[in-house]
Formats: C-alpha cells, sequence, structure tokens
C-alpha cells in the first residue's frame, strides 16, 4: 500500500470538549476523497489538524513520510479562507505574500488557474462574490506543488457556475500522484468525482468507502450517506 | 453525458465509450480523446477514465501506443461482436418490458411483426 496520508489514533479537545476520539485514517496516494459529515462533525477540525493549524492533539499524522508539524505544512496545500487580509486587499498583494511565504507556489501556475477562473488581479476582496472568493482560494490552493490538497467547504453556498469551473479546474490541474481530500456536508455535486468517501460521525471515522464499492452494492453515494443517518431525529 | 449514481462509474463510462465505436462516432484504428480530456467532458475523476480505459484495452477493443495514446481496434470481428452485444443489452431491456406487459414468446414476434407494418404505413 501505498498510503499519503496515515493518521493514528489521533483524539483532540477543545475548551474540555471532545471534537475527536480515536480517529485513524489511511489514505492511498493519487486519491480524490470526500470527507463528508454533517455541520459541527469536525470536518474542518480534522483538516487543520493534518495541516498543523490546530495543535495539542494526541495521535500521529503522517503525510508522505513526514510526521512533524513543519514537514507535513511543506508537502500539503490547504485552502485559507483568507481570513487574516482586509476586505481591500487586491488579489495580487494577496499573491504576492503567497510567493513569498510558500516556496513551491507558482506564479505562472497562478496566472492559468486564475485566467481559467476570470479572476482579475486588480480586484479586491471587497468586490468578489461568494463564488469568485471561492475560485481565488482554490487557485491560490492549486498554484502550490503539493502532495496533498485539503479543499476545506469549496462549495459551501456557491452558484452553479462557479461549482463547475471548480470541479473542472480539480480535474484539469491534479497531478497523477497528488491526492486531494475534499470536506462538504453535501456529495451529489461531487460524487462522480470521488474515489472514496470518508464520513465523520460520532466524533470518530464512521465510514471509509470506495465510491465503485458503494456503487457496486447498487447504491448511490448520495443515498448510502443518507442512510447512514436514517432513524435518528433531525 | 448524465450518470447514473447507483452503478460504477466505469462501467457507464465504458458503455458509452462502446457506444461511441458502434455508432461511428469513433472509427476503427482512430485515436481516442485523451484521459484528461475525456475526464473533463464526462466531469469524472481522472482515475475512473483510466480504469474504464485499461479494462477497454484488457478486451482488445483499444490498444495503447506508447505516448501516443489509445486507439479504436481495427479488428472487424471484434467490432461486430461489440456492436452486437450493445443490441443485445437493448433486446435483452425491451423482451423483459414486453414480458411484463404479457407479450412473450410468439405472441411477441407477431406484435413486432404488426407494429413494424404499421409504423411503416405511417411513414409512407
Amino acid at each position: 500500500m501505498n498510503d499519503l496520508l496515515k493518521i493514528n489514533n489521533l483524539s483532540y479537545k477543545k475548551n474540555q470538549k471532545t471534537i475527536l476520539t480515536n480517529v485513524n485514517l489511511n489514505i492511498e496516494k493519487g486519491k480524490i476523497v470526500a470527507l463528508l459529515g454533517e455541520n459541527g462533525a469536525g470536518k474542518t477540525t480534522l483538516m487543520r489538524i493534518i495541516a498543523g493549524v490546530a495543535k495539542n492533539y494526541k495521535g500521529q499524522i503522517e503525510v508522505n513520510g513526514a510526521t512533524k508539524e513543519a514537514e507535513r505544512k511543506a508537502k500539503l496545500s490547504f485552502t485559507d479562507g483568507l481570513n487574516g487580509f482586509s476586505d481591500s486587499t487586491k488579489i495580487n498583494e494577496i499573491v504576492e505574500f503567497y510567493v513569498n511565504i510558500f516556496s513551491d507556489f507558482n506564479e505562472n501556475e497562478f496566472e492559468e488557474l486564475s485566467k481559467f477562473m476570470k479572476l482579475d488581479p486588480e480586484m479586491k476582496l471587497s468586490q468578489l462574490s461568494k463564488g469568485m472568493r471561492e475560485k481565488l482560494v482554490i487557485a491560490l490552493t492549486f498554484a502550490r506543488k503539493a502532495d496533498l490538497y485539503l479543499l476545506d467547504e469549496p462549495f459551501g453556498g456557491i452558484d452553479a457556475m462557479s461549482r463547475k469551473k471548480i470541479i473542472n479546474s480539480i480535474i484539469m490541474w491534479k497531478d497523477d500522484d497528488a491526492t486531494i481530500l475534499i470536506s462538504d456536508h453535501f456529495v451529489n455535486e461531487i460524487s462522480t468525482l470521488l474515489d472514496e468517501v470518508v464520513i465523520i460521525k460520532n466524533e470518530t471515522i464512521f465510514a471509509h468507502k470506495t465510491a465503485d464499492e458503494i456503487r457496486e452494492s447498487h447504491k448511490s453515494v448520495e443515498g448510502y450517506y443518507e442512510g447512514l443517518y436514517e432513524g435518528e431525529d433531525d | 453525458m448524465e450518470f447514473k449514481d447507483n452503478i460504477p462509474i466505469y462501467l457507464q463510462i465504458e458503455q458509452y465509450l462502446y457506444r461511441q465505436i458502434a455508432l461511428g462516432e469513433l472509427k476503427a484504428g482512430e485515436k481516442i480523446p485523451s484521459v484528461r480530456k475525456l475526464a473533463l467532458e464526462l466531469t469524472v475523476n481522472v482515475n475512473t477514465v483510466q480504469r474504464a480505459l485499461g479494462q477497454m484495452n484488457d478486451r482488445g477493443i483499444l490498444f495503447t501506443k506508447r505516448g501516443e495514446g489509445n486507439f479504436v481496434t481495427e479488428d472487424t470481428e471484434l467490432l461486430n461482436q461489440t456492436k452486437q452485444s450493445l443490441i443485445d443489452n437493448e433486446l435483452d431491456n425491451f423482451v423483459q418490458n414486453m414480458e411484463k406487459l404479457g407479450a412473450d414468446g410468439d405472441s411477441l414476434v407477431s406484435i413486432l411483426e404488426d407494429y413494424l407494418k404499421r409504423r411503416n404505413k405511417e411513414n409512407e
């Protein structure tokens, strides 16, 4: 097995509240995997832990052989909500910041991506619609040359055309060896893209299956996912 | 193209390409679009397209030229078989549906003959 991501016995608490317990997860190189779960299930927290942003967890995380936070960070590209930038920041100023921070950030690649996404580098963050902002985040994330891409809810509340653009950018820009983890609480819009699904429920990995495995049992990925919540109160 | 979500996508891609070949959209000996182009056209993962093409290579319906991509076989017999299996699939569905409606065996043949006669008249 050629596992790119290995998580062993991970547990995480925040303000004495348990968010994740006993998480074990292995993901092979080159796969596109959805991380599914209800709002508040811990999807973003798990991504932040893998990315080395959330600290003080218990357990071990390995990204392409690297276990130390700093080494791990160098091997992965995590969608950042751009929260650190003020609304008046221009796209090209953000790009400059990325160039300085990340040695693997490829400006030519970003230019290609931003052309594809129809982003104007002179635009300020305050001028971007939700869909455009998300497209910018994806362009910045993919312009880095990483082994693992962590996309945190890239499709939340955006229009159908932006969604289509983002999905196509994933197909076009993903290297064969690159691994992508996409979190979402809704699966049907990306189901044809997925190799595997990982479901977070009850503070841990509740299920991990290949999309083909689910479909071979004549279920849709969406139906399978929804079926896990049947009989529970909404 | 719309996929059914309860059948593995790679199988549906195979079926889609078999159809393209049977309908002559992809001809014997012709190069098929690149993996990434197909993935984009069908909005699927490159891995999934590769799996479908791999199976078609195994069956001999496609062959790979190193560094050039995938080509449709020039084996006429294999191409005819492919077309025949698509026809058989359609007939399977048709016969099953007709049986549900109570038409089977000899009556199915006469019903079909009768239908074709009426259809030809209407088109005259």
